[in-house]
């Protein structure tokens, strides 16, 4: 009985996890296929056919989307790692008037979501005069979750490190740089992972502030393609790839880092 | 000069701390502010802003399309958030006692696939998926009785598939926090209950189901505030239609700015759903505090 319940399990789980693949096992198929044996269902790698990504891959509106995409994450990513490590480690390990109260402060703006302050948000933002420049897009990117996870990871380096640090004559920053950080890299490098696939799957906020077509990301690709050539199902299967592969990649080799940023994300509640 | 480092060292903290709460202050607090304001005015983002006082608000009584949006949150919300918290426990559970096995390594692994790719790809995908006319499809959606091509046309199964595929796309992430939360608890209370003479059932409701409360309530919570904003999903699968039986309160503040032009309105209709959701959330922390000194 204890048996047939665990196989029942595994059946179970195993069920679930073709569930989660399949759809996008079914994108990479039909983005190998070419259009006019996309209704033929049989499958053979000698039919294998790169035609949708060559083609994809020579529209220059679909590599600037690419470079767009791959600027704002990057840039994303090193704009929050900037403001979370700095004020992370001055809200834990230096004393200054109003420190817990500031921090309250910020972490309260968790509380605000996203989709509910878009269009006011827009309305700033174009006020800047900033719509469809990289500054819109990128700007807005860093969260008081940054903060909350480098706090909470630099608070668990030795305050004797520090200490000894400022002995040598070492100022905040150069101790924030050379003692501190190294210290803290895991974190830093979850809370890299979760920006990039954050700014990189962003799809409201560019879909608004951005009107030109050299301003948009990949995310936006997608439903212009499908207006675009709503028959082609290779075509748009294949943008889908382009954009479903990168925080893949990501995913499988730094698989625990994941992991450990949902459950520290399950924290912040 | 010793003066002049302390005065500097006692600002260098304040410097550290300026960048994050400039961008925090200008994107999020002024938002809010902004919201505010503009949702006692008449605006449609190119001419001037018109104070038309509480207009606005008595509007949101009479809007028989933002009752309709309203309803149609709500109902994804109902829908989606029991199943995925039910799926999200039974898989973590299932994932826990086979954790160092293959079984659990794929299926852990296959679950957050979808997690970390973008709504506008699964949306993308799905409504492909969908709308072929693979046979294979077909015959696993027959099993069922369902024409998978008709799931997104009428309006009373888009809502209730939109919601599914919330569902299928939110239940890896729930499942690695109720994972992790199943992995704190220490093996010594299961021991202790087995040498007390505790069988599967006992402990199940005796030690797991407690320990995992607070969990279970944070997952909760943090699934309905996900539903009650949903977009882009939306925006990608079926564009709010058919005849706005999917338009969320989030897709009916956008079309109010960007295709209606009254953005004045839109942020009225936001405030409410902003409001909606500090009352979840004020009660969530209510909730966990009192689950806290439970324990």
């Amino acid at each position: 009985m204890k048996k047939i319940t665990y196989y029942a399990g595994n059946i179970f789980l195993l069920f679930v996890a073709l569930l989660c693949v399949l759809p996008f096992l079914y994108m990479m198929i039909m983005s190998l296929k070419s259009t006019i044996n996309a209704y033929d269902f049989r499958f053979s790698f000698s039919a294998v056919t790169f035609e949708h990504y060559e083609k994809i891959l020579s529209n220059s509106t679909f590599i600037r989307y690419f470079l767009n995409s791959v600027i704002v994450a990057a840039a994303g990513v090193a704009l929050t790692l900037f403001t979370s490590c700095t004020a992370g480690y001055a809200f834990a390990k230096l004393k200054f008037k109003g420190n817990d109260r500031i921090f309250l402060l910020l972490i309260l703006t968790m509380l605000v979501p996203s989709e509910i302050i878009l269009v006011p948000l827009y309305l700033i933002v174009r006020g800047f005069g900033w719509a469809n420049t990289f500054k819109a897009l990128i700007l807005p990117l860093p969260t008081a979750f940054g903060v909350f996870i480098m706090r909470q990871a630099i608070l668990s380096v030795p305050n004797e490190l520090i200490d000894s640090a400022k002995i040598d004559g070492a100022s905040d920053f150069r101790i924030l740089r050379c003692v501190v950080l190294p210290l803290v890299k895991s974190a830093m490098l979850t809370l890299a992972i979760f920006t990039f696939i954050g700014a990189w799957n962003n799809f409201t906020w560019p879909l608004i502030i951005t009107t030109k077509d050299y301003m948009r990301t990949l995310p936006l690709a997608l439903t212009s393609m499908q207006t675009q050539y709503d028959v082609d199902v290779g075509l748009t299967m294949a943008c889908s790839a382009v954009a479903f592969l990168p925080p893949f990649i990501f995913y499988l080799l730094l698989q625990s880092k994941f992991e450990a940023g949902v459950a520290l994300s399950g924290m912040k509640g | 000069m010793k003066k002049k480092s302390g005065f500097l060292s006692k600002c260098m903290p304040y410097a550290y701390i300026t960048p994050i709460s400039l961008i925090l202050i200008t994107f999020v607090f002024c938002s809010l502010i902004v919201a505010i304001i503009f949702s006692f005015t008449k605006y449609n983002i190119i001419a001037p802003a018109e104070f038309n006082g509480l207009f606005n608000y008595e509007k949101l009584l009479r809007d028989k399309k933002l009752h309709l949006c309203i309803l149609n949150t709500l109902k994804i919300t109902a829908i989606a958030v029991p199943l995925q918290i039910l799926v999200s426990t039974i898989l973590a559970t299932l994932i826990s006692t086979r954790k160092d096995k293959l079984v659990g390594k794929i299926a852990k692994a296959a679950l957050f696939i979808p997690v970390l790719s973008s709504n506008a790809v699964v949306g993308t995908v799905w409504k492909a998926i969908l709308n072929s006319r693979n046979p294979m499809v077909q015959t696993f959606f027959g099993i069922f009785g369902i024409d998978p091509s008709m799931l997104l046309g009428s309006s009373t199964s888009a809502l209730v598939t939109l919601a599914l595929i919330m569902v299928w796309k939110g239940m890896g992430y729930y499942m690695i926090i109720t994972l992790s939360s199943l992995m704190s608890i220490s093996d010594s209370y299961y021991e202790a209950a087995k040498v007390d003479g505790a069988n599967k059932w006992n402990l199940l409701t005796g030690i797991t189901i407690p320990m995992l409360k607070p969990t279970l309530i944070l997952n909760t919570f943090l699934s309905v505030v996900s539903c009650m904003q949903a977009f882009d999903i939306v925006y990608t699968m079926t564009g709010g239609g058919p005849s706005m039986s999917t338009t969320t309160l989030v897709m009916y503040a956008y079309q109010l700015t960007f295709k209606g032009a009254k953005a004045g309105y839109a942020m009225t209709v936001s405030n409410v759903l902003m409001a909606i959701v500090l009352v979840i959330v004020l009660f969530q922390q209510r909730f966990m505090r009192r689950e806290a000194s439970e324990i």
